[in-house]
């Protein structure tokens, strides 16, 4: 494929070349910096422009939306506590508490760093060590699979700022979310109560843009007008200066580890990598104990390792012909229609247009810098409009999005009560991204669990024996989940040995 | 109150699950399976924080205005509930309309131009700029 | 006036302006449903097929998505509406005639008014090419040898992939001896087939295509073009129903859309089925194109909703 680099990086240097890259990335940022439109959205605007570009542009086209709009929203997130996808509710726990003490630019700059370098790493992994890859995530059958999502549910304890009780049990809820609908297995209904507009169960991005950003707007109604009218005190990305580098490259550098290889995996996505990273971060970085009070590291956590994944989802659907997500999915669709097929033969045939794809994606993410600095500046005027004027685009915002990820009306109602709900829980001290992590990986859980039983027949000890991924992932679960409660436990000891 | 409202849910989905036929006889792939595993913990979990609420007696923080709030989430809900039927464009402008006065805007123009404009723009932008349309009201086809 | 005599010109008036509809349809754009998210294998389809369609009626027509259910979501927000021919469903077979008989959907084979059917690909049975089983006895013996050892995947359960393992295994008679391990989708369920996890996976030849898999059977009147040895389900010994199956899909209105409506909707169906600028899509998307007319399609519609009903049966859904 190295061979071909000179052809490939021919095609991105045409004039159509560029302009796609430059903007699509634009518009993907733009979009998913709209509070309510997130990646799934995006994709769906651009595509009927794909259908009547050449092979590369349209690929290139949907990925730079596709890479713009996961960094853009982590600005939403940021700025006005209003992730517009499930991969930036990770990224809201530190990122807000930072922008309300005035460090919004900062925390911007940190969301960009970091997203840069995910992105960056994983296309440089791309190109160079996919087919590697690949072969890692065919170990993953359903049972490794489901030891991972395992590991990815204790981060409900780690997210959870407050009450530990409360988070466990809002992550409930967002499970319990998800079983609504068609069971993965039989395919008999559940909790549908004969409804037929609930057989395709709850959307994912209808409730979470529901009890984060339609609960804000409430949140923001309950209390006291403010009288400043700056909303936001946000002049553009504000880039860390070296020195606050330090001691925070390792955390970035496992964030973005823990990105790549998630993302590798099928059917897990962006944000199981962002929660598990950040949860990972919260345990192993120096300034752990921070974490969900403004820490920088925090939104490293995050961001690294959710821009890490767009390339790390590449990885089957280049190496394989398997998409890794939903918009993987789509640009594989899209190679179809234009006479390419997908497989395992894929880079053998067409080598110069996987290797423009490589590049095309390295560029990308080359340009969320220079674009997010200089997009942040043009829209800080606009953040600065009165809260009222703000609030009220969120919500018809909030209803063009949703709308447009199933084309359902009825996912609007699921958003408002989502909203109302979200916000009396969020008023009771529940915090909400447990709900989401539940919501999120609650499907996968659910169905490799019942894959594994299958295959096991019906023995869930086989589990793990036999399975050394799924052993060790397990016991990272257990340890993961009983870490907080230990050293809980030695401060009070402390605490106590102290007073004595 | 909301932490037993959400015990009493819990217990009531858990109950609904007794309530249907589904022809698998095994226990791990019966459709419930998984589900009752949830709520069994939603039920527990619930217990505890409800009895933490009542030793520990923390309220939520006050609401300036129960009128404002009150007023906004009734409409936020018509409104969520209205696109299906009439559109996007009117009923958006109705809460636009209703939503700025709530957060402080008392100028009956910029009201009007608002809730009249950025519904307007996005209506124009999907439905005629994009072929992507928004839901249209019954009255005519074009918003 | 008399009410009799007003109850004419209200009547004549319906007529006049109903009469007028169909004289002068389409007076706006027609709203294409694919009833599963953009950028799926449906939705690029009918974006493929829209602006011929529009080409041939002389108005407008864009492509919208409504996803959810098994398609099932669509299909049953489509049957409550107005049958005025402006809004048209693109339903696949497992919409129109496998889940209403496995759901409690609130519609079934009399909600519809077919107009034409556009495209019909035979499905296969396949495994990965590792795999010991060169033919479909290879996969009895096996089965009967080892019962409960060998795996099927589908993409879930009642979606195609399912229905085309169950005819093959069904057919076979060896059904209790393999197991079904269902996925959220084809991605996942290929992955496994690559890995080994599961053996055996049932598709269209397009998707079949993207991996290294053997052939074991196709569903098919007669064997493919494209692969002249590997046999039809009925040579391989599988007898009807069970031994032809395609995922097919057309365009569907509301029950009791006006005939001359219809008629205009499927001449233009027909023509752009026919364009050269939909052929080149089809061939270079691995679509098989197959037009039928309302008439026929109805017919064809009726006798598969009937005869999927043994399909279903057989997969215990």
């Amino acid at each position: 494929m190295l061979s071909s680099l000179p052809d490939a990086i021919a095609i991105l240097l045409t004039v159509e070349g560029l302009l796609v890259l430059v903007m699509g990335t634009v518009l993907g940022i733009v979009l998913g910096a709209m509070p309510g439109i997130g990646s799934t959205v995006a994709v769906a605007m651009v595509l009927p422009f794909t259908l009547t570009m050449g092979q590369a542009p349209a690929i290139l086209l949907l990925l730079a939306v596709y890479a713009g709009s996961v960094y853009g929203g982590s600005i939403a997130a940021i700025l006005i506590n209003t992730p517009g996808t499930p991969q930036s509710a990770a990224t809201c726990l530190d990122g807000y508490p930072m922008a309300q003490r005035g460090e919004a630019g900062l925390a911007l700059g940190w969301a960009t760093i970091a997203s840069v370098a995910g992105g960056l790493v994983s296309a440089v992994v791309l190109i160079f060590a996919a087919p590697q890859l690949a072969a890692f995530a065919l170990e993953f059958g359903p049972i490794e699979t489901f030891a991972l999502i395992l590991l990815g549910m204790t981060c409900i304890v780690s997210v959870s700022t407050g009450s530990v009780i409360k988070g466990l049990l809002a992550g409930m809820i967002g499970i319990f979310l998800s079983t609504v609908g068609g069971d993965p297995i039989i395919g008999e209904m559940r909790f549908t109560f004969g409804q037929w507009q609930l057989f395709a169960g709850f959307n994912l991005l209808a409730v979470v843009i529901g009890v984060f950003a339609l609960s804000e707007v409430l949140m923001r109604a309950s209390v006291t007008l403010s009288q400043t009218s700056e909303l936001i005190d946000f002049k553009g990305i504000v880039l860390p200066k070296f020195a606050m580098w330090k001691g925070r490259l390792k955390n970035l550098g496992k964030s973005v580890l823990i990105g790549n290889l998630i993302g590798v995996l099928p059917g897990t996505g962006a944000a199981t990598a962002a929660f598990i990273s950040y949860a990972e971060g919260r345990r192993s970085s120096p300034n752990g104990s921070h974490y969900g009070t403004g820490e920088p590291d925090g939104i490293v956590s995050s961001e690294a390792a959710n821009n890490a994944v767009t390339g790390g989802a590449l990885v089957p659907t280049m190496a394989l012909g398997i998409p890794g997500d939903a918009i993987t999915a789509v640009m594989l669709a899209t190679l179809t229609l234009h006479g390419i097929t997908p497989g395992p033969k894929l880079v053998e045939d067409n080598p110069t247009l996987i290797a423009a794809i490589f590049t095309g994606f390295f560029v990308i993410n080359l340009l969320l810098l220079p674009l997010g600095l200089i997009l942040s500046r043009v829209a800080a005027p606009i953040l600065r409009v009165r809260e009222a004027y703000m609030m009220t685009a969120i919500v018809l915002l909030c209803a063009v999005g949703v709308y447009f990820v199933r084309g359902n009306p009825f996912d609007l109602l699921v958003m408002g009560a989502a909203g109302v709900i979200g916000f009396i829980l969020r008023r009771q001290g529940f915090p909400m991204a447990p709900l989401v992590i539940g919501m999120v990986l609650g499907p996968t859980l659910e169905i490799t669990l019942r894959q594994g039983l299958i295959l096991t027949d019906g023995s869930f000890a086989a589990f793990f024996v036999g399975h050394p991924i799924a052993l060790v992932l397990g016991m990272i679960a257990v340890v993961a989940l009983l870490f907080p409660l230990i050293r809980h436990q030695l401060a009070a000891r402390q605490s106590r040995e102290s007073k004595v | 109150m909301v932490l037993l409202a959400l015990f009493l849910v819990g217990g009531g989905l858990y109950a609904a699950t007794f309530g249907q036929n589904y022809s698998s006889v095994d226990t791990a792939q019966s459709p419930v399976f998984f589900p009752r595993i949830v709520l069994t913990l939603w039920m527990g979990l619930a217990l505890i924080a409800l009895v933490q609420a009542i030793r520990t007696q923390s309220d939520a923080a006050p609401v300036a205005s129960w009128l404002r709030l009150g007023l906004l989430l009734v409409a936020a809900v018509i409104y969520t509930n209205l696109i299906g039927r009439e559109g996007f464009f009117l009923p958006s402008v109705a809460f636009a309309a209703i939503s700025l006065p709530i957060f402080g805007i008392r100028n009956p123009v910029a009201v009007g131009l608002y809730a009249i404009t950025v519904p307007g723009a996005l209506v124009l932008f999907f439905n005629y700029l994009l072929s992507m349309p928004l839901p249209v009201s019954r009255f005519t086809h074009l918003f | 006036m008399t009410v009799k005599a007003f109850s004419g010109i209200v009547a004549s008036a319906i007529i006049a302006t109903s009469a007028g509809a169909e004289e002068g349809f389409p007076e706006r754009p027609i709203n294409l449903i694919a009833p599963f998210n953009a950028g799926g294998g449906t939705d690029l389809l009918l974006r493929g097929f829209a602006p011929h369609f529009a080409e041939a009626i002389g108005g407008d027509a864009f492509v919208s998505n409504m996803a959810g259910g098994s398609g099932t979501v669509a299909a049953s927000a489509l049957q409550g509406q107005r049958p005025d021919g402006y809004q048209l469903g693109y339903f696949s077979i497992t919409v129109s005639t496998i889940q209403p008989q496995i759901k409690n959907v609130p519609y079934d084979v009399d909600s519809w008014t077919p107009i034409c059917s556009v495209a019909a690909s035979p499905t296969l049975l396949f495994t990965n090419a590792d795999t010991p089983y060169m033919t479909a006895a290879d996969v009895v013996e096996a089965a009967n040898a080892n019962p409960g050892e060998l795996v099927y995947g589908s993409s879930g359960p009642g979606a195609m992939t399912h229905l085309t393992t169950v005819a093959a295994f069904a057919g076979l008679g060896i059904m209790d001896k393999l197991k079904h391990l269902p996925f959220q989708g084809s991605g996942p369920a290929v992955k496994e087939l690559t890995s080994g996890t599961i053996q055996f996976f049932g598709d269209t030849e397009i998707l079949m295509s993207r991996g290294d898999f053997r052939p074991l059977m196709v569903f098919n009147s007669e064997r493919l073009e494209t692969y002249p040895d590997v046999p039809t389900a009925t040579e391989a010994g599988i007898a009807a129903p069970l031994n032809e199956l395609y995922l097919w899909g057309g365009l569907f209105a509301p029950a009791g859309l006006e005939p001359a409506v219809t008629a205009k909707l499927e001449a233009a169906c027909e023509t752009a089925v026919a364009s050269e600028g939909f052929q080149e899509f089809a061939a270079n998307s691995g679509t098989v194109i197959k037009f039928r007319g309302a008439e026929e399609f109805d017919a064809f519609f009726r006798q598969q909703y009937e005869a999927n009903g043994a399909l279903i049966e057989a997969a215990g859904l």
